[in-house]
């Protein structure tokens, strides 16, 4: 892969919870304004990695990281960095939609009100534009006002997305962003991937493989804690090189 | 559920080998019907049109429904767009077939103009590349495509012969001129199943190695005789 428009960046990275070395030797380039996906059956160390692009894991008690993650050639584990700065940047959205127990409105308002934005005008517009971005603001631009609790699941789940669109940051990780989901939201969701990565580099770990192979532009393939492939996706679902890929997505194993 | 998918898919793999035999029987019977003027033969070969046709659709439908149910990957896909290409081309081989015993009433009260040997020549290699295709689908190995090119380069030749063999003939008898022109006809109804059998193979090619190929006649004969065209992404 091409050095330009690389993002986000890892160059032998291990991790180890305790004595279970969870990652291992991870290289991987991941382009701006493309959706990667990372695959691999439960336990491989997928969710693991994807929490280690924007610190997730440092507050993992017995968890231990070597290697660089580097965003915009920066290693975001240089001790100068601050992870605060960082989670700005890189947002994350879970796999249970967790908005926080407010309004609509608050839900979205409250990272920038942190980041010391309190304009009235400016929160207003910050709040439609995240909803707007997240194609959320239709259906609920009439109630801002009401709880984001009383939301449907696939809604919540773009409330979150919302949020985290919010604070401008320029990547997004998305952790099982639709496994909580009935179909039509999961649809929702991939719609809005899809228009997400105008703007957005997009990080997603999913169990779906239709879904990887749907929504993403490359595709790593996890196994163990290492990488077996990271490709093209059409090349991936296609034709992969490695017979381990190959097994795991033609579902003989895992 | 993934085991079941694997099962069904075997079955449709072989459906289709099943399809592909029958097609390589009605296609070298019509040859042997022409050959003998054997009606009740050529009969067999015409009455077995719907049988495949209906085979066409079967593993058709089949195929879909794996699709829809399981949205297969890698491999798999590409056995099931291997599939979907097979019976298309193996029904229009049986067709092809059909077409030949169809002239073979003709030739009841008349005889043939000479003895047939181009004909049952090419029918020969026609079948034999139909086998081998039939093979490397159902056990993946595709060493036997090597001689592809030559066969049907040898298929295209004796198609050309048959063709100056029938126009001499017909400058010399107008009597022959139906006759002959069945000849020439049947000669292209081969000329076009080993054209079927090289494009099966394609797929079947695609389907093992995930590679597109070409199975294409190059002037220059220093290269093997497989040459594989690598088509442009």
């Amino acid at each position: 892969m091409q050095s330009r428009n690389i993002i986000l960046e890892t160059k032998k990275l291990n991790l180890w919870y305790d004595d279970n070395h969870a990652i291992i030797d991870v290289n991987l380039k991941m382009k701006a304004n493309k959706v990667t996906a990372l695959i691999g059956p439960s336990g491989c160390g997928k969710s693991t990695l994807i929490r280690c692009f924007n610190r997730m894991n440092d507050v993992i008690e017995g968890c231990k990281i070597k290697g660089e993650v580097n965003f915009h050639k920066k290693n975001i584990y240089d001790p100068s960095i601050d992870p605060v700065e960082i989670r700005k940047n890189i947002g994350m959205v879970f796999q249970k939609p967790n908005p926080f127990p407010k309004t609509i409105y608050e839900n979205i308002a409250y990272g920038p009100r942190v980041q010391g934005i309190n304009d009235k005008k400016k929160l207003d517009s910050i709040v439609e534009k995240s909803l707007k971005d997240a194609a959320l603001w239709e259906e609920v631009h009439d109630r801002l006002n009401d709880s984001a609790m009383g939301l449907s699941g696939g809604q919540q789940q773009r409330l979150c997305i919302a949020r985290s669109l919010a604070i401008e940051p320029q990547i997004i990780l998305m952790d099982e962003p639709c496994s909580a989901l009935d179909p039509i939201a999961t649809a929702k969701i991939e719609d809005l991937i899809n228009e997400l990565k105008n703007k957005y580099t997009v990080i997603i770990v999913t169990h779906n493989m239709q879904q990887a192979a749907r929504i993403s532009d490359y595709t790593a393939y996890m196994y163990l804690g290492k990488m077996i492939e990271y490709g093209d996706t059409k090349q991936i679902f296609e034709k992969p090189k490695e017979e381990l890929t190959e097994k795991y997505i033609t579902g003989r194993f895992g | 559920m993934v085991e079941k998918f694997h099962e069904e898919l075997k079955e449709v793999k072989k459906d289709v080998i099943k399809m592909g035999f029958l097609a390589r029987d009605m296609l070298k019977n019509s040859v042997e019907a022409l050959k003998n003027i054997d009606e009740k033969k050529a009969k067999w070969v015409t009455d077995n049109k719907i049988k495949i046709a209906d085979m066409d659709d079967e593993i058709e439908k089949k195929t879909l429904r794996l699709i829809t149910l399981y949205q297969p990957m890698a491999i798999d896909m590409r056995t099931i767009a291997c599939i979907l290409k097979l019976n298309t081309y193996l029904n229009r081989i049986g067709r092809y077939g059909k077409d030949i015993a169809k002239f073979v009433p003709e030739f009841k009260k008349t005889k043939h103009v000479k003895k047939l040997i181009s004909i049952p020549h090419m029918a020969e290699i026609v079948c034999k590349m139909i086998e081998d295709s039939l093979n490397a689908f159902e056990n993946g190995d595709i060493s036997k495509f090597n001689d592809f090119i030559e066969l049907e380069d040898t298929v295209d030749e004796l198609r050309y012969s048959i063709f100056r063999e029938c126009l001499s003939y017909m400058i010399e008898d107008p009597k022959v001129i139906t006759r002959c022109t069945y000849y020439i006809m049947i000669g292209r109804y081969l000329e076009r199943c080993a054209d079927h059998a090289c494009k099966m193979a394609e797929k079947i090619y695609y389907m093992v190695t995930g590679e597109r190929v070409e199975i294409d006649c190059r002037e220059d004969t220093s290269k093997a005789c497989f040459v594989c065209v690598k088509k442009n992404e």
